[in-house]
């Protein structure tokens, strides 16, 4: 039984284009038991940051892959800048860059090796020195030629981080970003998502740290239930997010 | 990047991990070698017998190799959410599974070619002038073998029982390819009736077009959640 769209959140920022980023409508999704996400609708504005929050197992993950193209919905639809996640899937995903919580990384090749290999296949140069400069920037030019079966799992993350900011996609789908970081990891990630945002990117983090969320989302939704909930929209001035039930 | 170019880094990213692993090579040896020294045993002393069975000895080594080498050609990405990020690159689905499918088959034409003279050597047989059209008979073979191996080790690989499944559900599919193999293989040792083994060598090929058409139209559903 689908459950009925209770509550929306829809975000929408003065002066962009119509074509919202993320466009959620009636979205279900489930494993054989009650839905996850029962009939969610979501727009999210480009140039947007939104944190997603909930208890495990509420739906933030399924969320982000569904936008991913990596799980289709059961009913409703999905939209990512103008481009159905069913029906235009090549489409989302020359547009998405997404950070899976395990990092998603191959043990057996080098760090710099793994991100030559995500460059590539997204067209750009596997041999581009922007490789050399993501390295650095999350601190790991001394173990790029490493295996990465022999990263710790918070360098993992670091590695996935540095292959985030060489997708030059618009939309950033990042799923616990904070995990297994450490403090200088945790506000690598902040600076990461702020300059994001400058850079007109939208994004999306499912994170269990609202405390965090506070500071750098510009709104905070909730799932829960199978529904979604705009509790918080703390980072920019309250006239452009327009919450409606 | 063109589709091509995909492709081959799929496949080089698979190359390069066996490389480094070397899990695929030490199992499918290791266990060819057993397969083909149990078959010579319990063929017994019979000379004849041993020259007629050798290419099907042969291919039942690299069928059983194969499902080893399919089965791990998914592992390394199962790890980490590797294939997450793998499959959320704007890459076709087709080219994910021909860098796979590229990889694994070159790992089996090595597989083949090494065993090839090592099941002459065991079984007695001779291989003379055959060897060129032989060599063509295990690429077509296991060029066939690979495209089903790599499909269905694909479909099964979220899948818990995928160890035991896969082999379930492969090989009643690749049995028309096994056989094909086998009497091109046997017509080039046996009679060396050049005429049969390529009218099997067509029929071999015939196979590998049609599943090749069937796998990659149907790879993104194996893929696809």
């Amino acid at each position: 039984m689908v459950a009925a769209v209770t509550r929306a959140a829809r975000t929408t920022l003065a002066g962009t284009p119509n074509v919202a980023a993320v466009e959620l409508r009636g979205l279900v999704h489930g494993y054989g038991g009650p839905p996850v996400l029962a009939g969610i609708d979501l727009d999210v504005a480009v140039g947007r940051v939104v944190a997603l929050h909930g208890p495990n197992g509420a739906g933030k993950t399924t969320l982000l892959r569904l936008l991913a193209t990596r799980l289709r919905p059961v009913r409703g639809h999905a939209r990512v800048l103008g481009h159905d996640v069913v029906r235009q899937a090549h489409e989302v995903r020359a547009r998405i860059a997404a950070l899976p919580v395990y990092g998603g990384a191959y043990g057996a090749l080098s760090g710099r090796e793994n991100l030559r290999l995500a460059v590539a296949l997204r067209g750009g140069d596997p041999a581009s020195p922007r490789i050399d400069d993501a390295l650095a920037r999350v601190g790991l030019t001394g173990v790029a030629d490493h295996l990465v079966r022999a990263y710790s799992s918070g360098m993992r993350k670091r590695l996935a981080l540095a292959r985030l900011t060489l997708a030059d996609a618009p939309l950033w789908l990042l799923d616990e970003p904070y995990a297994a970081l450490d403090e200088e990891g945790q506000a690598l990630v902040d600076t990461l998502i702020a300059g994001a945002r400058d850079a007109g990117r939208t994004v999306l983090v499912a994170s269990h740290d609202l405390p965090r969320s506070l500071v750098t989302a510009d709104a905070v939704v909730e799932i829960a239930g199978g529904q979604l909930r705009v509790i918080a929209r703390p980072g920019r001035p309250p006239a452009p997010l327009e919450a409606r039930a | 990047m063109n589709d091509l170019q995909a492709v081959l880094w799929v496949a080089r990213k698979d190359l390069l991990q066996e490389a480094r692993s070397k899990a695929v090579t030490v199992a499918t040896v290791f266990f060819s070698a057993v397969t083909l020294g149990v078959l010579a045993f319990a063929f017994g002393e019979n000379p004849l017998l041993m020259r007629e069975g050798a290419m099907g000895a042969l291919w039942v080594a690299l069928a059983f190799a194969g499902v080893i080498s399919a089965a791990q050609s998914w592992q390394a990405d199962l790890e980490d959410g590797a294939l997450e990020a793998l499959l959320t690159s704007p890459v076709p689905r087709a080219a994910v599974y021909l860098g796979k499918l590229l990889a694994n088959w070159g790992l089996m034409t090595a597989l083949g070619v090494l065993l090839l003279p090592i099941a002459a050597g065991l079984y007695g047989a001779r291989l003379g002038a055959a060897w060129p059209p032989l060599l063509a008979v295990i690429a077509a073979g296991t060029l066939g073998f690979a495209l089903i191996a790599v499909f269905y080790a694909g479909l099964t690989a979220n899948l818990r029982a995928r160890e035991s499944l896969l082999p379930v559900l492969m090989f009643p599919v690749v049995v028309p390819i096994l056989l094909a193999a086998v009497r091109a293989s046997n017509a080039l040792v046996g009679s060396g009736d050049l005429g049969l083994a390529w009218a099997w060598l067509r029929l071999l090929v015939g196979f590998d077009l049609v599943y090749a058409v069937v796998c990659l139209v149907l790879f993104r559903f194996v893929v696809e959640a």
